[in-house]
């Protein structure tokens, strides 16, 4: 039998303290303590060692048996800050998998557009600028999603992130990374002397999110490599063509209205979520045959 | 060395710890047992099978989140076990408990032989009858807060109602008790 009863049953001080937190006032307090004190009269079942052993003996082959890697995305998952680790982790680990080629080669790219259209007359920036966008894009594409090339599917799959979730954190960084650099490639020009912000920007954004758009979509069917070849090699064509009819004087991206340009990198985002919505039921084919 | 709480000793059971479940069950049996035993009215071997249960139950359904607070969490399982097997049992027993507790409070009221007063009172026959006369829901609130020293705000996650309703239910039950109570004490007191 447990002979010492606990708080508030210890004490009339304590008793006193419990009803006053539950808002009694010092007559009812006067009144109740007395019957209530009496409570401690009513004991509870002792335990002998032997009952805990019991009960104990009856739960442990209950134990759940996780492996060590579950538990950790358990612990992850049910903790927000977890949740916030395990994104910064899965960036991480996206952007480990691109080459430092991958960002000097776009960062020297950039530089070199700068200088080439900084140098450059007036009329041929804009050319120049919806060259080197999408070729960011190029660039970005076959660095990031180079892996169906070489068959990762299979590994995307047992991950915790989904291959979609994985392509969206690569899409993010990729193209954060590009737009970055072209903004820093406005700004260049813009303190060159180039006068409108605005217009710089869009000619080489949007054409990039068009190629990239392009590029991911034709990456369900065809490889990465082809399908980003492909979607640049069309628009410097499309660009070659323009320019020769430029001289003719029927040119129709140079010079291109705002309105047009928008619906161009609207045209590129379409295409992107096209691509990742389809990336699920195009898994089945892109996996390797035995 | 700083002793583990019981979160933390959950999270490790939730990992398949034995060792953290031996000190989580030598920890909580003694006390969840003395909870249920008084909740079903006195009765020992039903409330062993509802603490066994209670147990089972928090290995098998593995709904605790990490960081919650598991005191709460195990007497709210604790109890609604409880609750549903007293739903479950006929309705007619329980009215016959009821009336059985009523009869043992008139005995002690009318006819308080001294040696008989004393042993209820050492058996605390009294106590178990009059708040076996209380509803499920002011018993709870009144066990966990005297019995166990709940804060008003673990009743409130014990029993899943708001911080008001449990000041009411211990007003109330305090007062329904007092009363239940109150014949018993004039008459140890006239003596």
């Amino acid at each position: 039998m447990n002979t010492q009863p606990s708080w508030p049953l210890d004490s009339e001080d304590h008793l006193a303290e419990a009803l006053r937190e539950q808002e009694a006032t010092p007559e009812e307090i006067a009144d109740l303590t007395p019957a209530l004190l009496r409570l401690a009269a009513w004991q509870a079942p002792a335990l002998a060692a032997a009952d805990t052993n019991a009960l104990l003996a009856h739960l442990l082959p209950l134990l759940p048996t996780v492996s060590p890697v579950r538990q950790a995305i358990r612990a992850r998952r049910q903790s927000q800050r977890g949740r916030l680790a395990w994104l910064l982790e899965t960036a991480r680990a996206q952007i480990s998998i691109l080459r430092p080629s991958f960002w000097l080669v776009s960062a020297a790219v950039i530089v070199l557009g700068a200088l080439v259209v900084l140098r450059a007359g007036n009329p041929d920036q804009t050319l120049l600028l919806r060259a080197i966008g999408p070729f960011l894009a190029y660039l970005g594409t076959i660095s990031a999603f180079r892996g169906g090339h070489l068959r990762v599917l299979e590994f995307e799959l047992a991950c915790l992130p989904s291959p979609v979730q994985l392509a969206i954190a690569r899409l993010v960084i990729v193209l954060g990374y590009d737009v970055g650099l072209g903004l820093l490639l406005s700004l260049a020009l813009w303190a060159g002397g180039v006068d409108n912000f605005l217009a710089l920007t869009l000619s080489w954004l949007m054409p990039l999110l068009l190629v990239a758009g392009l590029a991911l979509c034709l990456s369900l069917r065809l490889s990465v490599q082809t399908a980003a070849a492909i979607a640049y090699g069309s628009w410097l064509v499309l660009l070659a063509l323009d320019s020769a009819r430029t001289l003719t004087g029927y040119a129709l991206l140079i010079p291109i209205p705002v309105a047009a340009e928008v619906v161009m990198g609207l045209l590129g985002l379409a295409l992107l979520m096209i691509a990742l919505l389809r990336m699920q039921a195009a898994m089945p084919r892109l996996l390797p045959r035995s | 060395m700083r002793e583990r709480s019981d979160e933390t000793l959950m999270a490790a059971v939730m990992a398949g710890d034995a060792a953290a479940l031996a000190a989580l069950v030598e920890r909580h049996h003694s006390l969840l047992l003395g909870y249920l035993y008084r909740l079903v009215g006195g009765n020992r071997p039903l409330a062993e099978d509802l603490c066994q249960e209670t147990f089972v139950h928090l290995l098998k359904q593995q709904s605790y989140q990490i960081g919650r607070p598991f005191k709460p969490w195990l007497y709210a399982i604790a109890t609604n076990l409880s609750r549903d097997h007293l739903k479950s049992a006929a309705v007619c027993r329980a009215l016959r408990q009821t009336e059985q507790a009523a009869e043992l409070l008139e005995r002690y009221d009318t006819a308080p032989g001294p040696e008989e007063q004393a042993l209820a009172a050492e058996q605390g026959q009294e106590i178990a009858a009059a708040l076996a006369l209380l509803s499920e829901e002011y018993r709870a609130a009144l066990l966990l807060r005297f019995y166990h020293g709940f804060s008003l705000q673990e009743i409130a996650e014990t029993l899943h109602v708001p911080l008001g309703t449990v000041k009411s239910h211990l007003s109330v039950g305090t007062r329904r008790l007092r009363a239940l109570l109150a014949p018993v004490q004039e008459g140890a007191d006239c003596r």
